[in-house]
């Protein structure tokens, strides 16, 4: 027992602080206005889709020959008809990932022309702005390769446009297929910060599977162990009374 | 009664009430640390299946499917089990047809299922336990979205299972041991056993009195470590 009460108040020296972190950013997990800090203040969330005319649409047996013509000899794993900017369009996927966020490689046909269509900065200005709502102009525009810190576990190369809002609202487009990733803005970046300390993410890798965590985890755990079997004592002892 | 003796009080007294939830809050919050999250995930589960698709093997034109299904959307192309196919939704339906013939290929046997996700799994010798359809009260690990589906458990490590739609032939979702415990531990760190919500009252008013709680804790431990420390050593001094 001496040895618990001993290790408890070592412990407590070591955990302190980081025990104080994760009881203050759990708090604000718990009051935070979850419909702020998602970051879609100003997303738009079911953009409206045009009639297709099934008439002028290529039929995907060609678009696959077409490829072979090409000499884009990238194998299709799947074609999928989409629709970006009230155009129909056909998604090729050439490398298949787990989840959209997982790497994947894209190329995108117009259904009714058959023209390949690159993800641009224009493009992705043109997509970025038809998914927000705000009144704001976009003040600046940069393609980023993976780490991308307001989305870290994406893998895939994103096409970030920056609006000129008081939310700072950046939205970030898929450069290979032009999917919507998300919207983030302060509110969201503001939270992550506090996920960050609540998972010890200081590398912001998206992650609580890290080294610094595990360790103050087991050192915790130890320290609540003992705590819970001081408790136990001092209740068999008869400590508790009420007077 | 001086700052320290108040201090141990509360601290003692607090801890009566919400010391468990601090085991708790350590034993689920070690455990979601430790387990990598991919893995809790199920990812490494699933094979990486890249099937390319030939044009051969598109002898069913999309201007039928719009014959038959004038308002068929979201229409895609792609591979199960080695043959082309169709999915698109038309209203609330969803379709799963052939390529090659147009034929409906739904709903999905079991015979069918077992392949799909023998083909979808890591391992291609892989055992199967068993099969069931799920078409209503789906378990918690499942969404209700995705009804119906087959459950396929393998015979192996941690217990697998993949669900497959019955209306599409997907991998709609997979669980296993660690998840299944993982889902478990989150519910406990979060205060909240129904829907894992992390904004509940519960888990407020138990933050709030450990953090009371915490602060007591770090009062005795200056005294306990330092003041105590210091006088032992003022004492030795004074015999020395």
């Amino acid at each position: 027992m001496r040895l618990i009460k001993l290790l408890h108040k070592w412990l407590s020296l070591l955990v302190a602080l980081q025990l104080l972190i994760w009881l203050g950013s759990g708090l604000f997990f718990n009051l935070m206005d979850h419909s702020k800090t998602r970051g879609n203040e100003f997303l738009i969330k079911a953009p409206e889709l045009t009639a297709i005319d099934h008439e002028r649409l290529l039929e995907p047996s060609d678009i696959l020959n077409n490829i072979k013509l090409k000499q884009m000899a990238k194998p299709v794993n799947s074609l999928k008809q989409i629709e970006l900017l009230g155009q129909p369009y056909y998604l090729l996927n050439h490398h298949l990932g787990l989840y959209d966020h997982f790497y994947n490689e894209h190329s995108l046909i117009n259904a009714y022309t058959g023209e390949v269509l690159i993800i641009d900065e224009y493009m992705a200005q043109v997509i970025a702005s038809s998914s927000y709502s705000g009144v704001s102009n976009i003040s600046s525009s940069l393609k980023v390769s993976p780490p991308i810190d307001d989305f870290p576990k994406e893998l895939n190369t994103v096409w970030q446009m920056n609006f000129a809002d008081e939310l700072n609202t950046s939205v970030y487009i898929d450069a290979s297929s032009g999917r919507l990733v998300g919207h983030s803005n302060d509110d969201k970046r503001f939270a992550d910060f506090f996920f960050m300390l609540h998972f010890m993410d200081y590398g912001t890798l998206g992650s609580f599977n890290n080294w610094q965590i595990v360790f103050f985890a087991i050192l915790t755990l130890l320290f609540c162990m003992t705590g819970l079997f001081w408790t136990l004592e001092l209740l068999i002892k008869g400590r508790y009374k009420v007077r | 009664m001086s700052l320290h003796r108040k201090s141990r009080k509360y601290h003692k007294w607090l801890m009566l009430f919400v010391g468990l939830q601090f085991v708790i809050w350590s034993v689920t919050g070690a455990y979601m640390v430790i387990f990598d999250i991919d893995y809790i995930h199920g990812d490494s589960l699933v094979s990486d299946n890249q099937a390319s698709l030939k044009s051969e093997q598109i002898n069913y034109s999309i201007s039928e499917i719009y014959t038959v299904h004038p308002e068929a959307k979201e229409i895609e192309l792609s591979s199960l089990l080695g043959d082309a196919v169709y999915r698109f939704n038309e209203g609330k339906n969803k379709y799963l047809i052939s390529a090659d013939t147009g034929k409906s290929l739904t709903p999905i046997s079991d015979d069918d299922a077992v392949l799909i996700a023998k083909h979808k799994y890591n391992d291609a010798n892989v055992k199967i336990k068993q099969i069931s359809l799920i078409t209503e009260n789906p378990p918690f690990e499942l969404s209700a979205r995705h009804l119906p589906v087959w459950r396929i458990d393998f015979d192996e490590f941690a217990s697998p299972s993949f669900y497959i739609s019955v209306h599409t032939g997907e991998l709609v979702t997979k669980r296993h041991t660690f998840w299944r415990i993982f889902d478990w531990m989150f519910s406990f760190h979060v205060m909240d056993y129904v829907e894992e919500d992390a904004s509940n009252k519960l888990l407020l008013a138990f933050v709030v009195l450990s953090l009371v709680a915490s602060l007591f804790g770090i009062v005795l431990t200056y005294f306990r470590l330092w003041k105590q420390n210091g006088n032992k050593k003022q004492r030795v001094r004074k015999v020395v």
